[in-house]
């Protein structure tokens, strides 16, 4: 119940945070659908002009557009680094708004550390969740206004095979995501800070990346455990291809999916309990 | 007179300052407690112990029969300590409506009543960040109080408030107290309002106790003899170091039993007695006394 009320306090808290809740959630969906409807305006315009001088036997038929590859698609691409860093606005805010503003003070006294550290989690994954609804929901949108743009007719395939593949993907994102974003609970904690909280993760991001392009001169190869442990992003990788099949998925070496479960798992479980016991005994005389 | 907060040997140190330097205090049930002390004194410190937001570095100290910052008796507790902040953008309102879901309350936490109760009600849609230092106090004990507790621990609850305010929060501590039932524990260096607020008082310095006891009791043992008398020379030759000129009258520190002998040897020498009256110290200079002793004891 303790950690209900921790939960339920922050999300009512974040969602009177507008400016937060608008550049971590709302930002990336707009933006991405304002640009993919103004690139396909642009492209109809151009595609209009050439086609009105050709004859009319050369013309191409305007096809279909299956909505539910689109919203199948869209969940491949969830875990996209702008969603990731946007996102990281409203979790920061989160995880270090109460050294920010000095109010730990005003809620440990009646609830538990673990609970007050779960609850900012919480309260983080169910940004995360809105976050990735609404991205599907910007891509659903942006595939139909493509298909009024082009002219397309629409169908809607969803079987349950793509149902699974979409329900595993959209569930991958979310822990990637998650996993990306406990790293902003550490740096909060550990550092006071809310910048570190912005930053941190960013950093480490980054250098995970590049890093992950030279692993290849060590010797490593995707799906190797050091790349599976080190590269939290490559785990994503290949998790995603084996979700999908495809080229990618038969040339990864035996076992690279559970060594991706792993990787993901050291670097989503690590941070959280670092920052739970970092937090049980961190001293809040002055946040 | 059963305890609600018992500390005995109380230690924390900050690196090489000693915040709380073997803090050993009884705090009665009921009534207001006011804890006194000049800035470093460890008044914060203590209640920062209190609410579990610390730990001590040696001693042991218990808050209504169980261990400091145990939930179970951290929900029963309100607090304020310092003037509180809150995320600058929530109103009054949704401050304590976050508060109250964080403590697990719902429409039971009567947020409103609390607003009214200190006088924000016109207050409660604004938003905090532009909220004076007075009116972030008021907020910070109507957060306190939102909750029923048994005890409240106030953190300076007048500071930066108007003539008005402060007498608002005092009626308000009182009643909490008087009406409540509550157990109010506050640390001020207002001490005119503290000696009229408060029941008991402890006097801390430099983390140590430094006096303790009712306001009654501490300002009685300081009551002088205040005479208006000419001519005042021979008024100081008669009680020698045992008085003291102040504003054209003799303050002389004698026990009462020796008042009548006193103003007899007065009169036999000639001098004219205008007025002859008992003075009691006001807690002010019972605390400047205090704190200036055990700081001279100190090497």
């Amino acid at each position: 119940m303790m950690l209900a009320d921790a939960i339920r306090a922050e999300t009512w808290r974040l969602l009177q945070n507008r400016t937060a809740l608008l550049w971590s959630i709302v930002f990336v969906p707009v933006v991405g659908l304002a640009a993919s409807i103004a690139g396909n305006l642009f492209i109809d315009d151009k595609i209009s002009a050439v086609r009105d001088r050709l004859p009319s036997q050369l013309r191409l038929e305007r096809g279909t557009l299956d909505l539910g590859q689109a919203l199948l698609e869209a969940a491949g691409n969830l875990a996209n680094p702008a969603l990731l860093a946007f996102l990281l606005i409203g979790a920061a805010s989160v995880f270090a708004g109460d050294y920010r503003w000095e109010t730990w003070r005003l809620i440990t006294a009646r609830n538990s550390r673990p609970n007050l550290i779960m609850g900012k989690a919480g309260a983080v994954k169910l940004i995360v969740l809105a976050g990735l609804l609404l991205m599907l929901a910007a891509a659903v949108i942006g595939a139909v206004a493509k298909g009024l743009i082009f002219g397309n007719s629409f169908v809607f395939h969803f079987g349950a095979e793509t149902a699974q593949s979409f329900g595993l993907m959209f569930l991958l994102a979310f822990v990637r995501v998650v996993q990306f974003l406990l790293l902003a609970l550490l740096a909060a904690t550990v550092t006071r800070s809310m910048l570190a909280a912005l930053f941190v993760p960013l950093v480490i991001g980054v250098a995970q990346a590049f890093l992950a392009k030279g692993a290849p001169l060590l010797g490593w190869q995707m799906g190797d455990w050091p790349t599976m442990l080190l590269f939290p992003g490559d785990a994503y990788e290949v998790l995603k291809a084996l979700i999908q099949g495809g080229m990618m998925a038969a040339v990864l070496p035996d076992g690279a999916g559970w060594r991706a479960v792993a990787g993901l798992a050291l670097w989503s479980f690590a941070p959280f309990f670092m920052a739970l016991w970092w937090f049980r005994r961190q001293d809040l005389s002055k946040e | 007179m059963t305890s609600v907060i018992e500390t005995s040997g109380l230690t924390k140190t900050y690196g090489a300052v000693r915040a709380l330097d073997g803090l050993s205090l009884s705090i009665p049930r009921g009534g207001v407690y006011g804890v006194l002390g000049p800035n470093g004194a460890g008044k914060s410190t203590l209640f920062r112990i209190l609410l579990g937001l610390i730990r001590p570095t040696a001693g042991e100290v218990r808050v209504m029969g169980q261990p400091a910052g145990d939930p179970a008796v951290t929900r029963r507790m309100g607090s304020m300590i310092e003037t509180p902040r809150y995320p600058p953008y929530l109103t009054a309102r949704q401050a304590l409506r976050w508060l109250a879901l964080a403590h697990g309350m719902g429409a039971e936490a009567e947020t409103d009543r609390w607003l009214a109760r200190v006088g924000l009600t016109e207050a409660a849609d604004r938003k905090v960040r532009g909220f004076s230092v007075g009116m972030m106090q008021r907020l910070g004990v109507a957060a306190a109080l939102m909750t029923r507790p048994d005890l409240v621990i106030l953190d300076e609850p007048t500071s930066g408030m108007d003539p008005p305010g402060i007498q608002e929060m005092r009626s308000l501590i009182r009643s909490l107290a008087d009406d409540d039932g509550v157990t109010v524990v506050l640390a001020s260096h207002q001490l005119l309002e503290v000696q009229r607020v408060c029941d008991r008082v402890a006097i801390l310095n430099r983390g140590k106790l430094a006096a303790e006891g009712k306001v009654s009791d501490l300002t009685a043992s300081g009551e002088r003899l205040r005479l208006s008398a000419t001519p005042l020379a021979k008024v100081m030759a008669v009680l020698g170091e045992r008085g003291s000129v102040q504003d054209d009258a003799v303050m002389a520190s004698i026990p009462r039993a020796e008042a009548p002998a006193l103003l007899r040897a007065l009169i036999e020498q000639g001098v004219d007695i205008d007025e002859a009256r008992w003075v009691g110290a006001d807690l002010e200079s019972v605390f400047m006394t205090e704190t200036s002793s055990v700081e001279g004891d100190r090497p």
